[in-house]
């Protein structure tokens, strides 16, 4: 009688190249099924009761996948979903080749482009447009960076596929509130990584109420979110 | 010609395709397999894509087993059952088994290292004639399998059809 094969997951990531290890999850790149894969680890937390713990893990896992199944839907790119292994919460997703993220673009343009502005003030356009379509289904994706958009070059077209990656805190949504601190998290995170882009990310917010049909309330939401953080004055 | 890939996830598994066109017996391998004579999964090829498609449902079907959470009864079926994009098993096998006037039919197999057997006893009880499994894409019928998967118009403009369908199949779980 054959001996009974067990699951190889952990010596197949320990064959893989651990590409990040954070708070939440851990990320490798390997081969899977003949494809070049991102496997995305949300680790057991011991500091956390077991119980909760499952329940928590479990949870972020299913809301990841299901937003990214639903931007896909709505035509916004991010990457496939091949495989999820719900007993070790791990998501095999495709890894999307020959890519740049926004914020290396950005830190790029500014220093060798003679003229950065165009080339950044199209980019603005173009990510206000995703993030409104994203929020028109309403996905809040939770963690948005210049470091989770993705630029990966079109051989044919000649404007590169705009990408958004790490769903790992988003959710459904349909409040205005939650996508204003959507835009709120982005905003706070693109000003201290791309030092005096103020004028940058306006055309950003701007492209985003003009491609949105529900963009006045969620700006709305922004300008409130903005006089309630922190250092600020909360005098009405 | 036919397609042998190795599950890295469960070394021990190894899964085998093979494509038949000119297909004579349907009906009698349908039967066969209903009384489970074949030691594989029989299907409809007009509905996949690519082989990567059937790897990424055996590949799911193997796991289930492993962890005894398959919806289905057998591996074979749990295959076919994978590559619905919706959770009703009698819709999945009508959909993607092979039906008794099919001219074409993809067999998969799921086996350890030594295979030379088994293959022999499928081409032994399939009455057509063996293609290389990567002609797949050429019976493909793109119309039907954007109908049944419900791929929307501006999923492809971001995607191709492959990576519309294989998201489906990875996720429909939690949909």
């Amino acid at each position: 009688m054959a001996k009974e094969s067990s699951m190889a997951l952990p010596e197949f990531l320990g064959k893989a190249e651990l590409l990040k290890q954070g708070a939440e999850a851990r990320v490798y790149r390997a081969e899977f099924l003949g494809k070049p894969t991102i496997v995305k680890e949300r680790f057991q937390k011991h500091y956390r009761h077991p119980v909760l713990d499952e329940k928590l893990t479990h949870r972020r896992t299913v809301q990841e996948v299901r937003s990214i199944l639903r931007c896909r839907r709505a035509g916004i790119s991010a990457p496939v979903v091949y495989f999820v292994d719900y007993t070790s919460h791990c998501i095999f997703l495709e890894e999307i080749m020959g890519s740049l993220t926004v914020r290396d673009h950005i830190i790029s343009t500014q220093k060798s482009d003679s003229c950065p502005e165009l080339e950044l003030e199209r980019l603005a356009q173009r990510v206000g447009q995703i993030l409104a379509k994203m929020h028109d289904e309403d996905v809040i994706h939770g963690d948005l960076t210049t470091s989770n958009m993705l630029l990966r070059r079109s051989p044919e077209d000649g404007e590169s596929d705009l990408i958004l990656i790490d769903f790992g805190l988003s959710y459904i949504s349909a409040l205005p509130e939650d996508k204003g601190v959507d835009l709120y998290v982005l905003e706070k995170a693109f000003l201290s990584t791309h030092p005096n882009t103020e004028a940058l990310f306006e055309k950003l917010l701007k492209s985003y109420a003009a491609a949105s049909k529900k963009s006045s309330a969620v700006i709305k939401k922004l300008d409130e979110v903005r006089l309630r953080g922190r250092k600020r004055s909360m005098v009405g | 010609m036919q397609l042998t890939r190795e599950l890295e996830l469960y070394p021990d598994h190894s899964v085998t395709q093979m494509l038949f066109k000119e297909l004579k017996n349907a009906a009698e391998l349908r039967q066969k397999a209903v009384e489970g004579k074949i030691n594989g999964a029989l299907i409809n090829p007009t509905m996949l894509l690519n082989p990567f498609q059937v790897l990424v449902a055996a590949n799911k079907a193997v796991h289930l087993q492993k962890i005894g959470k398959m919806k289905t009864r057998s591996l074979f079926s749990e295959i076919i059952f994978n590559l619905s994009p919706t959770n009703n098993i009698s819709e999945a096998f009508k959909k993607f088994g092979i039906s008794d006037g099919d001219d074409s039919v993809l067999v998969v197999l799921v086996h350890n290292k030594d295979e030379s057997q088994l293959l022999s006893d499928i081409t032994a009880k399939v009455n057509g004639r063996q293609v290389p499994v990567e002609d797949v894409s050429s019976l493909s019928d793109l119309a039907k399998i954007k109908k049944l998967y419900k791929v929307t118009p501006q999923e492809e403009k971001c995607g191709t059809l492959l990576d519309a369908v294989v998201c489906r199949m990875a996720t429909k779980d939690v949909m």
